[in-house]
């Protein structure tokens, strides 16, 4: 006799492996690993590598400019709104009020986008 | 040969000269370099090739006169167009100076900076008179003479040499 | 230079024989090349001599991702502190070999500016003689450094690289007191080293 959930038993044995494999690994590099391994913490070893001579400036780490995110954050925006557009177009049957559903979507985008436009955010030297 | 005319247009600077096969030399006083150097450009001596120097421990260590001093810096110079090679040198003084000559030859910067490095002579108008092969606080000068040939190893078993530095720990 | 003594009773147990197993054959080289020892180097990495049959063919040039540093050729005293921080800098376990005799004693150089052999700044595991060693001879180096680590236990302290530390501590606490560069430490250090008999500055 089939047990009623049969088709689902591969996905709980998966889930098992899973759970005792990220166990395992877990008990076995908190436990099991520093037994063999040497440690011996010092503060030279953490220390930034620049070929064995002091690091010449300190870190380049800041000091990028910020119009990067801004970019960024705009693309994603505009890519998402774009990204929406697609199956909405897709089954798009000329109807007016779908029509001006997605119009009226696109002009929230569009007060965002000319307020960036005026403040700016488009031109990369301000 | 250049050495043979030099003396019309610079009277009087040059204090020794000699040929062997092609291979010439002259002797200049310091006062005289930047205008040999000049004429020499204008010649066509326009490769600096080296600039090194030669410590004479026995000679007095004096200035002014015919060989003044203590050391000989050497200058080569090759005229491309002749193919001609033209050594110049100009005795100086331990603690004396000679014109740089950085504003002519880019070359001559770091030329000069292992001259000062290894003999402490120094340069006017050099823009970077500092060590160049050894570290920055490091005693003496090395192809002195009288530095110890091994460079005073604290180490040395046999055969040593004066220890490094007189054994004093250089202070900063 | 006091390292792990042969006879010192020290047993290793299967654990440790599975570890060391580990270790020696993957054995990732640190190439410290500065002059032609480094040549024979990149020739044993070839394929004629082939080193990856010893589990050594990646070759990293970070102190991070390696455990094996091969010091090629000349180490003059102006490159002795950089080779001290990059020794520092190698995660351990690391073993360090000395490729031919600039490096082991500073070879056919016995000048102002030549560092009379690493050894005297950093603990060297293997030393291979040679001007420059044949690729065998480094081959072979290497094949003694792992019967080194096969006789090596887990519960064993390495006392050179802990005195290695303490002198770079030294080191740089003399640096900062009185101003001088990493090199003129290192020479007072060799001079302090010297009065009283040591043979390395560690």
């Amino acid at each position: 006799m089939a047990h009623p959930a049969s088709p689902f038993l591969p996905i709980l044995i998966l889930l098992l492996v899973a759970a005792v494999t990220a166990i395992a690994i877990l008990v076995l590099s908190g436990k099991v690993l520093p037994l063999l391994k040497p440690n011996n913490p010092q503060e030279a070893k953490l220390r930034p590598y620049e070929c064995g001579v002091p690091p010449l400036q300190e870190g380049a780490r800041h000091k990028y400019s910020v119009k990067f995110y801004l970019t960024a954050m705009l693309f994603i925006l505009f890519d998402v709104e774009a990204a929406f557009l697609l199956p909405w177009a897709v089954n798009f049957k000329h109807a007016l009020w779908t029509f001006a559903a997605m119009l009226s979507f696109m002009a929230t985008l569009l007060v965002g986008f000319i307020y960036a436009w005026g403040k700016g955010a488009f031109e990369w030297e301000r | 040969m250049i050495i043979e005319h030099i003396d019309a247009q610079l009277p009087g600077a040059v204090t020794d000269r000699h040929a062997f096969r092609g291979d010439q030399t002259i002797v200049v006083a310091k006062e005289n370099l930047l205008a040999l150097v000049d004429l020499l450009y204008r010649e066509g001596f326009q490769l600096l090739v080296d600039i090194t120097a030669v410590d004479w421990p026995e000679r007095p260590n004096a200035e002014g006169g015919a060989a003044a001093g203590r050391f000989d810096v050497v200058y080569h110079w090759l005229n491309l167009a002749s193919q001609e090679r033209l050594r110049v040198k100009v005795p100086v003084a331990d603690g004396g100076t000679v014109p740089s000559l950085t504003g002519h030859f880019k070359t001559a910067d770091w030329f000069e900076r292992e001259v000062f490095d290894l003999f402490g002579i120094r340069f006017d108008g050099h823009p970077n008179m500092k060590r160049l092969l050894t570290w920055d606080d490091f005693p003496g000068h090395a192809l002195r003479k009288d530095f110890p040939l091994d460079g005073g190893d604290p180490f040395c078993m046999e055969g040593c040499t004066a220890p490094y530095n007189n054994g004093e720990r250089a202070q900063g | 230079m006091a390292e792990m003594n042969i006879n010192d009773a020290v047993v290793t147990t299967r654990l440790d024989a599975v570890v060391n197993w580990g270790r020696k054959n993957s054995l990732w080289p640190l190439p410290f090349g500065t002059a032609c020892c480094a040549i024979e180097f990149m020739s044993m990495m070839a394929s004629k001599y082939d080193m990856s049959r010893f589990g050594a063919e990646a070759m990293r040039f970070s102190p991070r991702q390696s455990d094996m540093m091969l010091v090629l050729g000349t180490v003059t005293n102006k490159m002795a502190p950089i080779l001290r921080t990059i020794y520092a800098q190698m995660a351990e376990p690391k073993w360090v070999i000395s490729v031919g005799v600039c490096a082991s004693s500073g070879g056919m150089y016995r000048t102002y500016a030549t560092l009379q052999g690493v050894d005297r700044v950093i603990p060297v595991d293997v030393y291979v003689p040679g001007c420059p060693p044949r690729p065998e001879s480094m081959i072979y180096g290497v094949m003694k450094l792992q019967e080194k680590i096969e006789k090596e236990s887990l519960s064993m302290r390495k006392e050179h690289i802990a005195r290695f530390y303490e002198s770079l501590a030294r080191q740089e606490a003399l640096q900062a007191e009185k101003g001088l560069t990493g090199q003129q430490t290192i020479r007072n250090m060799l001079m302090d080293a010297a009065e009283r008999g040591a043979g390395t500055i560690f």
